[in-house]
């Protein structure tokens, strides 16, 4: 009897043991994560109007249906990643997720002020760099200090009636990312 | 031999419980605050995400709303506890918790979108009829209704997904919220 305690006992601490590991080794071999599925749709350095959820149509899960939206994945391996955009009316949120997906930075229409997005992505280093001299090019734009080399842009737009379509649809067309080299 | 047995034993259970524990926290969000019927799904940020979260995201592909974008509210089951059924029609009526924008849809199990004559698969703040007092009153149901229609699945298990959108909220939901009421109603 006491041995059999003793045994189930240590089941229950190697089955901890084994919940955390496997909690933790997720992220790290998941081979359907967000950037990758952003990847199935889209190229590197190009943003890409996503399907709009709708029945029976396959787009990333997750997304809204009452937003239209438009994905870029960027990698800051040839400079940083300058984002600029037309915003429509309404509400429009830009997101910058990281390479597991996780939300890392936004800007929506009433932080923006309706003004259009101007951002640039930049690796530690490359802050660096912009630090200590800026070009001119960049002195209004907004630099997002980036944790790591990869990341992916979500774009979305609410489509606040059937008649405003085409309006959104321009505005999310406008959306560019581009890899931006430093001199 | 019998250590063996034993050993082998607790091995296979050790594992079993490890694996079974670990997907059921990773396979839908678990942890969050509940308000009803509803259960906030925690604010995702790459500094404060919790290893939950970071599989569960790693696992499915879903894309999470960030922190600073708004609060995400799931309901699984009317205001009784049943669980929502696409055979049965409901009201979802009162108000949300303060928040510049939402938007209100019903998915399947897989995250299937209804399909409907309107080719509608959600229903916003900005579109939703209100009484004076600001209150709501939507009825959810397969086929079109009067007033406030958010189209349903037909048949088959269903979730409520309330989305607001820059909410303060967003970082410390409480259980004081205000959240709409989820009543069933007649069942085919």
């Amino acid at each position: 009897m006491m041995r059999t305690a003793v045994w189930l006992v240590g089941a229950l601490l190697l089955g901890g043991i084994v919940h955390i590991a496997t909690v933790f080794g997720v992220p790290h071999f998941a081979v359907n994560d967000p950037w990758r599925e952003v990847g199935t749709l889209t190229g590197d350095g190009v943003f890409v109007r996503l399907p709009r959820a709708a029945p029976g149509v396959r787009t990333l899960s997750g997304l809204d249906p009452a937003m239209t939206h438009a994905a870029c994945r960027f990698s800051l391996d040839n400079g940083p990643v300058r984002i600029r955009a037309e915003v429509a009316d309404g509400y429009w949120s830009l997101a910058l997720h990281d390479r597991r997906g996780m939300w890392v930075w936004g800007v929506d229409n009433r932080a923006a002020e309706q003004k259009p997005i101007d951002i640039l992505i930049a690796s530690h280093v490359q802050v660096a760099q912009l630090r200590e001299s800026l070009p001119d090019e960049f002195e209004d734009v907004v630099i997002v200090d980036w944790p790591s080399q990869e990341g992916f842009a979500l774009y979305k737009i609410l489509v606040a009636a059937k008649s405003r379509e085409a309006e959104v649809e321009a505005a999310l067309a406008t959306a560019r990312c581009t890899p931006t080299p430093l001199p | 031999m019998r250590f063996l047995v034993e050993l082998f034993a607790t091995l296979v259970i050790a594992l079993a419980l490890g694996l079974s524990t670990a997907w059921f926290m990773v396979s839908a969000p678990r942890i969050g605050t509940g308000v009803g019927a509803w259960k906030a799904v925690p604010a995702v940020s790459a500094d404060t995400a919790d290893p939950y979260t970071r599989a569960r995201v790693a696992r499915t592909g879903e894309i999470v709303l960030g922190a600073g974008e708004g609060l995400v509210f799931i309901a699984e089951a009317d205001d009784d506890g049943r669980p929502l059924d696409g055979a049965c029609d409901y009201r979802i009526s009162g108000a949300t918790p303060t928040a510049r924008l939402w938007t209100l849809s019903m998915v399947d199990d897989a995250g299937g979108l209804p399909a409907s004559v309107s080719g509608r698969t959600s229903l916003t703040s900005r579109e939703v009829l209100r009484d004076a007092e600001g209150r709501f009153e939507i009825a959810v149901a397969a086929t079109a209704r009067s007033g406030n229609w958010l189209p349903s699945h037909s048949r088959g298990a269903e979730k409520a997904i309330l989305r607001l959108y820059d909410t303060p909220l967003a970082l410390s939901p409480d259980q004081n919220m205000r959240m709409p009421r989820i009543v069933r109603g007649t069942c085919r």
